[in-house]
């Protein structure tokens, strides 16, 4: 048996149709997460505890539902998980909150998420100071406050000035999306 | 609430809220159902944006690591590194035997390093800015004006004066199609734009106003001539073109220029070629040459002519320099 012929029998049809649901599911239950779990690194544990739970409890998903919402449960589940393991002052929503907000994003329209393609044009056209400040953002996982004393402006501008890219972006999509003739 | 809620989406996404603020949109979200939406349409962005960046950096760093080890079979690469040892030995040897003479890349890289020396003397520097040559993207019509987020069309760069001190002080002074001066700049504190109507927009953000400037896009800021040098040193192949002496003259060193020309490494974005004629002597620079210089979605191919170095004064990059003392001032946050 070759090694090919080995790899395929380990991923079963089953698991690759999960594997293809989540795919397609991710973004929205990705944001759901980071809605709650705002820091990056504890964020991609929580999302990578959620996409395991989903492969391995597959079987019970039923079709006649909407995928998303089912991998949104789960999504909760593991959010849920999380913040019992912090302490109580660093909660920030209630468990009404969370619950309302996996509501909202189990409703976001496919093409809410499909307009997003376009960001990476859009990056593409940020001045250099614009691309600095995201990658520390972004890349680099620091906040306002560690940013401001790389490149020497204050916390409060930065966050300003994050404030704003995220504006021109979302206009740079929304403009996109419109002479597209989609939905922003 | 005190802050709009926008503002409380983005202070929560970078973590700078206080704890009242916290509070505040928990109830602004709990409040109607669109503003839960308007929250997720920004965590989606929020979050993609992180996803791409980083996807981003990663493909740029495999680029690097591509080029630096080369794009060789792996069965191939003991032996490409064998050659490449024997070649580097070939090479020490021929260096030895010419008596460690200097390689021209080596040259170039020491007069690039003088060049930077020398843009770092205390003195305001005037150019002249003339846009050879344009590549318009497919997606915009000609006649307009470069990609500004929306904004109205400004005023074009050719024939465009820069006066330029130190780091991050600029005026760049462009005319409009009516003759009046549409100024933009920054006295290292604030950064301002000075229309020929409508109010003097001042900012304490000093990238406000500096995306007129071109090469800020790349990190080669036209307003920042060490800094621009400073990226040739990394970003960019440069080699020393020989010589050249005024016509008729012998006395070759003192009004002799030299060519550095500066080549885009692969990976690296910005011009594609640097083209920089600077005096022998001084090391002074006195004409730039950026070729396929990316402008919003735009290739330009602009020179910048040394018009003069002298001390433009104390208060010529404030704001109130380039306007009448009557003319509303708007502080934008």
């Amino acid at each position: 048996m070759g090694k090919r012929e080995g790899k395929e029998s380990i991923v079963d049809g089953q698991t690759r149709q999960a594997m293809k649901l989540w795919t397609l599911a991710q973004p929205v239950v990705s944001a759901f997460v980071t809605s709650v779990v705002r820091d990056f690194t504890a964020r991609d544990d929580v999302l990578q505890e959620v996409a395991i739970a989903v492969i391995e409890s597959f079987d019970r998903y039923d079709p006649a539902r909407p995928f998303v919402g089912w991998a949104l449960g789960i999504a909760r589940n593991q959010v849920g998980l999380y913040l019992r393991r912090l302490e109580r002052d660093c909660l920030v929503f209630d468990n009404a909150l969370i619950t309302c907000l996996a509501s909202t994003f189990e409703a976001v329209p496919a093409e809410g998420t499909r307009s997003l393609d376009l960001l990476s044009e859009c990056l593409g056209r940020l001045d250099a100071r614009a691309r600095e400040l995201c990658d520390l953002r972004y890349v680099h996982d620091l906040k306002p406050i560690a940013i401001a004393g790389r490149v020497g402006m204050t916390a409060n501008s930065v966050a300003k000035a994050l404030q704003r890219i995220r504006d021109q972006l979302r206009e740079c999509i929304e403009q996109k999306s419109a002479l597209q003739g989609g939905a922003p | 609430m005190t802050l709009i809620p926008r503002t409380l989406i983005d202070g929560y996404l970078d973590e700078t809220l206080s704890p009242d603020e916290h509070a505040a949109l928990a109830r602004w979200l709990k409040a109607a159902p669109e503003n839960a939406q308007e929250f997720a349409r920004a965590v989606l962005l929020h979050d993609r944006l992180r996803g791409e960046l980083l996807a981003q950096a990663a493909a740029e760093s495999e680029t690097a690591s591509r080029l630096s080890r080369g794009s060789w079979p792996r069965r191939l690469r003991p032996l490409v590194a064998l050659a490449g040892v024997l070649l580097a030995m070939a090479a020490l040897v021929l260096v030895l035997l010419r008596g460690l003479a200097e390689t021209p890349v080596s040259a170039a890289v020491v007069e690039l390093n003088r060049l930077i020396v020398s843009s770092t003397r205390p003195t305001d520097r005037t150019y002249q800015i003339t846009v050879e040559d344009r590549t318009l993207s497919q997606a915009r019509g000609p006649g307009s004006e470069p990609f500004d987020w929306g904004r109205p069309p400004k005023p074009p760069l050719d024939g465009a004066v820069l006066h330029v001190r130190g780091k991050n002080q600029f005026v760049l002074v462009r005319m409009t199609k009516e003759g009046l001066p549409f100024v933009t700049g920054s006295n290292g504190k604030t950064s301002w734009a000075a229309r020929p109507d409508g109010p003097v927009r001042v900012s304490p953000d000093l990238t406000r106003f500096n995306r007129d400037v071109p090469g800020h896009e790349h990190a080669m800021p036209l307003s920042n001539i060490k800094e621009a040098l400073e990226r040739l040193r990394t970003a960019y192949e440069v080699q020393l073109l020989p010589v050249e002496t005024a016509e008729g003259d012998v006395r070759s060193e003192e009004r002799s220029t030299r060519l550095l020309v500066a080549v885009k490494k692969r990976g690296y974005r910005g011009p594609r070629r640097v083209e920089i004629t600077y005096d022998v002597a001084s090391g002074r620079i006195q004409q730039m040459r950026f070729i396929k210089m990316p402008y919003g979605p735009d290739r330009l191919t602009l020179r910048l002519d040394l018009n003069e170095e002298r001390d433009l004064g104390a208060a010529f990059f404030d704001h109130a320099s380039h306007h009448a003392a009557d003319r509303t001032v708007e502080l934008e946050e």
